[in-house]
């Protein structure tokens, strides 16, 4: 999640002698990183990366608390003032004399879906633009500029990282016109809400929604507020509308509706309770100031369980131990002080207390360790090598990862190219293969109709491969090393590592490519695998672990023979009866023959050289001859 | 036959190979020489031995003819123009998928500091991919939008069946296999469901996982700086920055300065088009939380560990040659980018 804010917008609470570019620079080392810094009218915007544990740091407000613990390690100097935790508390409201002309019956039917419910009314609202710099700054941060009570909402969660909302009074009222009616509950499967950018939304179920007693849904929860009850040019009465909601029920809604919102974002990530309060009073001033509001109810404050004090246990010599190099003690209380943790020191140990706004991301000694490495600046700590140990690499896992790599080398030289494909393919592939009797795995939540069955075999792809590539050459010759996934009851499916090679060319060229592979890998006494060929395509593939086992690093040395080597020619007619499988097994019945070599076939005219020797003395002419003659 | 016709046969002959095929007309076994030869039977008596003399003269004349002829055709190839400059003869070139070389790379790196690879599940359960990595049930990344769910009967004791969508789930089977010391590095398939220009929706990622007694962040920092280093070259720095992931404490995001703009974030006074103001992102680290130590049956107060997970493809695009517009191309089995590796 990014947020846009300014440079004067953070000085609103932060005296401080840092520019723009200085904070970009320090932030990003040790705390939020500003990605970009732009200038803006007179002003500067910062690009602000929030990291997805620190929505506390997603405001204005938040940005200061940070830069007030990190500037001075730096040696920037910096004051927080006008802290709108002090500042903006109920008492401030509370102690004038309210006219309580209005009342809200609040109805909040289950436990799980809102930890902290608030709301005010107010009236004599007066709508027209807000201030000059509201509209600035909500542009600067990319957010449109709408009139002065939906700037002003907007400009409080940018402020202060709560939204808020704002329901016009009177388009929810009950008959009586004085009082309205907010029944909180789970959405039913099924149920529509049109919400105020003009859309329907149809609901998965258990969202978190707001009815107004007639059967009308008015707001879809920390996502978007509905079209019936939203402020307009003629709104004269409004309810202020802070809450906390449960983070997984606003995701859920969210990412299953597509409706994705700047408050979404806030809301998924699970808001501090305390901020609410801030949050509504900051609101009722901005809208007493720049809308006339009057404040014309009670403050409506439902709070499940009130924020109890934390606090994290831990010693001195863990900081050491973790961050690899000394730290002293008055460093590691500065800095923890410095980010509004309060700390008891007992010699060693350290008990640390866990500020409201921290209360959901500090949990562990680990998690203190992390904001004291932090600020201390991890470019302060060496780089060193992890200490040596002595590791072995299992067996199995070598000898995989040694014949791809003799593999994937010698096939590249012989002139084919790899690929890699993906491992999940079409219903369509499966259907055309045959693959249907090993039970490939379907996954669930595929995205595309080409990628929802996984692969029990590599030749479904390679064949694609080259008919995709069907006239940008004339020869393809492609293989791939890759997993296949065969599935087995009730476990995670054999994993299967397999070689497969498709060429365009002919037979022979790929029973070629296979030979000289098993010689490559000194594979001898070996039935090639069988070759398969679709329309003009040739395919083979073999499972890698046959490959493993009958790999040998070197062949066998064979004596250099010192005798006479007869060479003799034949001719031989082929057929049915007389293929040259047989004529090798007959011809190596002779103990003096060495090999044979195809020299030539012309139609069925297959000539052949034989070589013949013997190992210990020379063989004469006659006598191969006459072994060839037996053939 | 005419006798004089090899004179102007053989005045035709262009090169070596004409003459030779000309030589065996007339002088091969079954040659016209021959031929008239063994014609002789049917000459009179008394004319076989004119007959003989006078086809030994017109064979020597022709032998006499071609020599010269050869000669001829020999002194001609000699002078020759000999033109180095022309192109060898040319061999087979076959190509990797960019990605093998990124990988062995990798390997070689980590295999001098001590580093072994291990392989582990691509098809996973959810308690290796989450549960193991501090990652309960409800947690945002478990959504079926995150991550590729199997049609296949749930598992009592593991939960259902994923494709893994990191490759950090082989920590868990690390630690399961082998007792501390720990080095290891991972590569292997991942899955997500995003397929657009900057995302397929299978991917690799590389793990690396060190775990001992008195590992501190020191030699994770140590040891990424030594990757950088090796694999983009020595002037390249790396920095850290503050990030949150569940299966590590602290957690850090490592950037690596620009090979554009030399880290500046600018090039003659415009902004890098490359860079995030001089950085780029290149993977997530962080100190083992010691949940995941305990659930791999390691005691966090004796060990300490680190992690990191990187995007092989992502280090691949960051280097200088590769300029990729739509990373969709890597696995798309077109020949003609397959072929320039």
């Amino acid at each position: 999640m990014n947020i846009k804010l300014t440079y004067n917008w953070i000085l609103d609470f932060l005296e401080t002698d840092a520019n723009p570019f200085e904070i970009q620079k320090y932030l990003s080392l040790a705390g939020p990183s500003i990605e970009r810094v732009e200038k803006f009218e007179d002003d500067y915007v910062f690009d602000i990366e929030i990291i997805s544990n620190r929505i506390d740091t997603a405001s204005a407000f938040g940005i200061v608390q940070e830069a007030s613990a990190i500037l001075p390690f730096f040696g920037k100097k910096v004051k927080i003032k006008n802290n709108p935790f002090e500042t903006f508390k109920f008492s401030r409201i509370q102690k004038l004399k309210l006219t309580t002309d209005y009342k809200l019956n609040v109805l909040i039917k289950e436990n799980d879906l809102c930890s902290r419910f608030t709301a005010i009314v107010l009236d004599n609202i007066e709508i027209k633009p807000s201030p000059d710099f509201i509209q600035k700054r909500l542009k600067a941060a990319g957010i449109k500029v709408i009139n002065n009570v939906v700037d002003i909402s907007n400009y409080l969660m940018l402020t202060l990282g709560q939204p808020t909302h704002t329901f016009d009074f009177d388009r929810i009222a009950n008959v009586d016109k004085k009082s309205a009616t907010m029944i909180m509950r789970a959405a039913k499967k099924g149920e529509k809400i049109f919400t105020l950018d003009g859309n329907e939304v149809k609901l998965p179920g258990s969202d978190i929604v707001i009815e107004d007693g007639k059967g009308r849904l008015i707001d879809l929860c920390g996502i978007i507020g509905g079209e019936n009850s939203c402020v307009t040019e003629k709104t004269k009465t409004i309810i202020l509308f802070v809450q906390t909601y449960n983070k997984q029920k606003i995701r859920k809604t969210t990412m299953t509706t597509g409706v994705r919102t700047l408050a979404a974002s806030y809301f998924e990530k699970g808001l501090d309770e305390e901020r609410v309060e801030t949050a509504l009073v900051f609101g009722v001033k901005l809208l007493e100031k720049y809308a006339s509001a009057k404040i014309a109810s009670q403050i409506y404050d439902f709070y499940q369980t009130p924020y109890q004090k934390k606090e994290v246990k831990t010693t001195f010599s863990f900081f050491e131990k973790i961050m690899g190099v000394k730290i002293s003690k008055k460093t590691i209380l500065q800095i923890l002080n410095s980010l509004g943790f309060k700390t008891k020191v007992d010699n060693e140990k350290i008990k640390v207390l866990v500020p409201h706004f921290r209360k959901y991301d500090i949990n562990i000694p680990e998690d203190l360790i992390e904001e004291v490495a932090r600020i201390y600046g991890y470019n302060n700590l060496p780089n060193n090598f992890s200490p040596p140990a002595k590791i072995l690499q299992p067996k199995e896992f070598e000898k995989v990862f040694q014949i791809i790599f003799k593999i994937k080398h010698f096939l590249k030289h012989l002139g084919l190219n790899e690929v890699i494909n993906y491992s999940m393919i079409s219903k369509k592939m499966i259907e055309e293969w045959g693959l249907e009797k090993d039970n490939p795995f379907k996954i669930k939540n595929s995205i595309s109709k080409e990628i929802e069955y996984l692969r029990t075999s590599l030749l479904p792809s390679l064949y694609k491969n080259i008919k995709d590539n069907e006239g940008k050459k004339d020869v393809f010759k492609f293989f791939e090393i890759a997993k296949v996934y065969l599935p087995r009851p009730n476990d995670l499916p054999i994993e299967e590592y397999r070689l497969a090679v498709a060429v365009n060319t002919d037979f022979f060229d790929l029973k070629g490519i296979l030979e000289a592979l098993f010689l490559e890998l000194n594979i001898d006494a070996f039935e090639l695998p069988k070759i398969i060929k679709k329309n003009n395509v040739f395919l083979t593939e073999i499972n890698l672990s046959f490959l493993i086992e009958n790999y040998k690093l070197l062949p066998k040395f064979k004596q250099i023979n010192p005798y006479a080597v007869i060479k003799l020619d034949k001719t031989f007619t082929l057929s049915k009866n007389l293929t040259f499988a047989k004529i090798k097994e007959k011809s190596f019945q002779s103990s003096y023959l060495d090999k044979i070599e195809v020299l030539s076939l012309f139609k069925n005219n297959l000539t052949l050289r034989f070589y013949y020797s013997a190992k210990d003395r020379n063989l004469t002419e006659e006598e191969a001859k006459k072994e060839l003659k037996k053939v | 036959m005419d006798l004089n016709q090899y004179k102007a046969d053989i005045d035709k002959c262009k090169n070596l190979k004409e003459l030779q095929i000309l030589k065996i007309k007339y002088l091969g076994r079954n040659g016209l020489i021959n031929t008239m030869f063994q014609n002789i039977k049917k000459v009179p008596v008394n004319q076989k031995k004119e007959y003989g003399q006078k086809i030994n003269l017109i064979k020597k004349e022709i032998e006499k003819k071609i020599k010269e002829k050869q000669n001829e055709l020999d002194k001609n190839r000699l002078i020759k123009f000999f033109d180095p400059t022309l192109p060898g003869k040319i061999y087979p070139k076959g190509s990797f998928h960019p990605l093998t070389y990124v990988i062995e790379e990798i390997v070689n790196i980590f295999q001098k500091i001590g580093f072994v690879r291990v392989s582990y599940p691509e098809v996973e359960w959810e308690y290796f991919s989450f549960e193991a990595l501090n990652m309960p049930k409800g947690h945002p990344a478990r959504d079926d939008f995150e991550t590729f769910f199997i049609d296949f009967p749930e598992s009592k004791k593991y939960g259902k069946m994923v494709l893994s969508p990191h490759t950090s789930s082989g920590q868990n089977r690390e630690m399961r296999r082998t007792k501390p010391p720990i080095r290891m590095i991972n590569i292997a398939k991942t899955y997500r469901p995003n397929w657009d220009t900057t995302h397929t929706p299978m991917f690799h990622q590389f793990e690396g996982l060190c775990i001992d007694k008195g590992i501190n962040i020191t030699h994770l920092k140590g040891t990424i700086d030594y990757f950088v280093k090796e694999f983009f070259g020595k002037e390249r720095t790396i920095r850290l920055r503050p990030a949150h992931f569940q299966f590590t404490e602290p957690s850090f995001e490592i950037d690596v300065s620009c090979g554009v703009c030399g880290g500046k974030g600018e090039v003659n006074e415009k902004k890098c088009r490359v860079c995030k103001s001089g950085w780029l992102e290149l993977a997530g680290a962080g100190m083992v939380h010691p949940n995941v130590l305990k659930m791999g049956g390691i005691d966090p107060n004796v060990y300490t560990g680190w992690a990191f997970g990187f995007g092989p493809e992502r280090c691949m695009m960051m280097r200088e040659e590769m300029k990729i517009e739509d990373i969709r191309i890597l696995y798309s089995g077109e020949i003609r980018f397959l072929e320039q590796f």
